[in-house]
C-alpha cells in the first residue's frame, strides 16, 4: 500500500540526507515508496521544495533535487 | 574604450556577415560587464577552453526552471561576469508581440541584467543573458505583475512548447497551433515550472506537414499537421500553371530565369512516391500512396490544397543534441482530431500515456526517443496500444520492428532458442 504524503515526505527527506550524492534526480526517490505513482512522487518532492525544506540544483539541462544544506553551489564555491 | 585587448574577436568583425562582437562592443557602452564577456571569450579562445562553469541553486521561489545559472571560472579578472546567469522568458505563440512588448522587455533587461539578449533561444523563448542572483527576484516580480510574462521551461521540465505561425498567416495549417499550444502551456503550468521526467522533453506543433518548427526533428512530442482525404485539385488552375499564367512556388526562386514551367519534371517526377500523373490535361492523385511530402502544394498553390479531413499526425522521439546523436521522431499516431471544443482532450491522453511510461521506464537524463531505442519500438507501442503498420518497419525482413508473441498466434508456440541454434549456423 502506498505510504501517506507524510511518510512519503518523510522517506524522501531521509533519501536525500544520508544519500552519498548531494544532489538525486526524481526518478532516484521513486525507491521511497514502490507503491507510489511516479507523479505523486515527484508532487511530494515539489512540496518539500516549496516548505524550503529542500532546493532545486539545475545544470541547465537537468534539474535535481537537494536537501538545502547539502547542494553544491558554484556561487560559494571556490573557484 | 575597450577594457581587454581582443585581438582574436576583432578579426571576426572583418568578414561579410554583421558580427556579434560588433554587438557586444556596442553594448558594452551602456553596460561595462560586457567588456568582461569579450575579455573572457578571447582568453577561451587563447586557452581553447571555456572559462564559463554552470550549475547551482539560483532560481526564483518556487521555481525549478527558466533560470540557468552560469558563473566565471576566472572571476578575478572578469570580475563583471562573475555572475551571469541566463533567463528564459516563455515567449507567445507563434511569437506574436508587439514592438512595445519588446521594448518593455529590453528596458526590463537594462534595469535587471546585461541588455543582452538572444531572440530566441532554440525552443522560441526570449534569452536574456546575463545578470546576478541578487537581481532575479525583483526581476521576476516585475517581469510577472507588470509585462504580464512569466519563465519558460529548463533542466528535466517540459520545455516552452512552440508552435508556427498557423492559422494566423498559413493557408494551410490543418489545426489550430497557437490554441493547442496555448492550451497546452496552461494546463502543463507545473511541468513548465518543476521537474517531472528523466530528462528534458519537449513539445512542438506544426499545422501542416512543411513542419516550420522542425518538430518531426527537434521535439519529444511532434504534433504535425495532415488530412486523411485527398488532396483538393483545381484542375483550371492546374492549366494556368502549365501554360505559365501563375510563376511556381508563389514566385519564391524567381530571381533567375529556369525556363517555361515543366509539371513533370518540376512536380510528377520528384514526388517520392510517384504518386501522380497527367491524364491529357488533368492532374491524377493516387492518394493512398502520398506521403504527405508537401513538394506539389507548395509548387502550386492555386491548384492543390490540404484535403478538407483535417487533423494531425503525432511522431515521438526527436533529438537534436550538439555533439552527437540526432534523431528524428518516429511517427506513432497516424491521425488524431486536434479539437478545442473538448479542450485537445484526445491529445492529452496520448501525451500522459507517454509520459507515465516514461517516467518509469526511462533513465536518468535519457531522451523519450533514446527509451523508444533502448527497449524497442514494439514495446512502446504495446504501451501506446498502436497496432503496428508497415511504415512502421524499417528493413523488412533483416530489421523487423514487429514481432509475433506466442499468445497472438493461434495455438501458441514454444521454442528453445538452444535447440534452435544447434540446428542452424550462427
Amino acid at each position: 500500500m502506498a505510504l501517506s504524503l507524510d511518510e512519503l515526505k518523510a522517506a524522501i527527506i531521509d533519501k536525500a540526507t544520508t544519500a552519498p550524492k548531494p544532489q538525486l534526480y526524481v526518478k532516484d526517490f521513486y525507491a521511497c515508496d514502490p507503491d507510489a505513482k511516479p507523479r505523486a512522487i515527484k508532487n511530494a518532492a515539489n512540496e518539500l521544495v516549496k516548505e524550503g525544506k529542500m532546493v532545486f540544483w539545475s545544470s541547465g539541462s537537468t534539474t535535481m533535487y537537494a536537501m538545502k544544506n547539502r547542494a553544491k553551489d558554484e556561487e560559494t564555491r571556490e573557484a | 574604450m575597450p577594457k581587454h585587448d581582443t585581438p582574436l574577436l576583432d578579426q571576426l568583425e572583418s568578414g561579410p556577415w554583421p558580427s556579434f562582437v560588433s554587438d557586444l562592443k556596442r553594448q558594452a557602452e551602456k553596460s561595462p560587464q560586457c567588456w568582461d564577456i569579450l575579455g573572457q571569450l578571447e582568453l577561451s579562445f587563447k586557452d581553447r577552453i571555456t572559462h564559463w562553469k554552470h550549475g547551482g541553486i539560483v532560481g526564483v521561489f518556487g521555481y525549478g526552471g527558466g533560470i540557468v545559472g552560469r558563473y566565471s571560472d576566472v572571476p578575478t579578472q572578469f570580475p563583471g561576469v562573475a555572475h551571469f546567469h541566463t533567463v528564459r522568458l516563455n515567449q507567445p505563440s507563434s511569437k506574436f508581440y508587439s514592438s512595445a512588448k519588446l521594448r518593455d522587455i529590453c528596458d526590463l533587461w537594462e534595469k535587471y541584467g546585461s541588455g543582452m539578449t538572444n531572440m530566441h533561444g532554440s525552443t522560441g523563448d526570449l534569452v536574456l543573458l546575463g545578470t546576478t542572483t541578487a537581481n532575479l527576484e525583483p526581476l521576476f516580480y516585475d517581469l510577472t505583475h507588470d509585462l504580464k510574462q512569466d519563465l519558460g521551461g529548463s533542466g528535466s521540465n517540459l520545455r516552452t512548447p512552440e508552435c508556427c505561425l498557423g492559422r494566423a498567416r498559413c493557408e494551410w495549417g490543418c489545426y489550430d497551433t497557437q490554441a493547442l499550444c496555448h492550451h497546452l502551456t496552461m494546463h502543463y503550468q507545473d511541468e513548465i515550472h518543476r521537474p517531472a521526467f528523466p530528462y528534458k522533453f519537449k513539445f512542438k506543433f506544426s499545422g501542416c506537414p512543411n513542419d516550420c518548427v522542425a518538430a518531426i526533428a527537434r521535439s519529444d512530442f511532434a504534433v504535425i499537421g495532415t488530412w486523411r482525404d485527398d488532396i483538393r485539385v483545381n484542375q483550371a488552375e492546374v492549366k494556368g500553371y502549365i501554360n505559365g499564367d501563375y510563376a511556381p512556388n508563389a514566385g519564391a526562386h524567381s530571381g533567375r530565369d529556369w525556363g517555361k514551367f515543366d509539371i513533370k519534371k518540376e512536380v510528377l517526377d520528384l514526388c517520392p512516391t510517384g504518386c501522380m500523373s497527367m491524364s491529357g490535361d488533368e492532374l491524377k492523385i493516387d492518394n493512398s500512396e502520398c506521403t504527405r511530402c508537401m513538394h506539389c502544394i507548395n509548387v502550386m498553390p492555386r491548384a492543390l490544397r490540404p484535403g478538407k479531413e483535417q487533423g494531425a499526425t503525432i511522431c515521438v522521439g526527436a533529438k537534436a543534441p550538439i555533439l552527437d546523436g540526432a534523431q528524428f521522431a518516429t511517427m506513432t499516431i497516424p491521425f488524431i482530431k486536434v479539437d478545442p471544443e473538448n479542450e485537445f482532450e484526445e491529445v492529452i491522453e496520448v501525451i500522459e500515456k507517454i509520459w507515465d511510461w516514461w517516467m518509469e521506464a526511462g533513465k536518468n537524463r535519457e531522451r523519450v526517443g533514446e527509451t523508444i531505442m533502448r527497449l524497442g519500438l514494439p514495446t512502446f507501442l504495446k504501451v501506446m496500444e498502436v497496432e503496428p503498420i508497415p511504415q512502421h518497419v524499417k528493413e523488412p525482413r533483416s530489421n523487423p520492428y514487429v514481432f509475433w508473441e506466442s499468445d497472438e498466434v493461434e495455438g501458441g508456440f514454444e521454442r528453445d532458442v538452444k535447440e534452435f541454434r544447434k540446428r542452424h549456423a550462427q
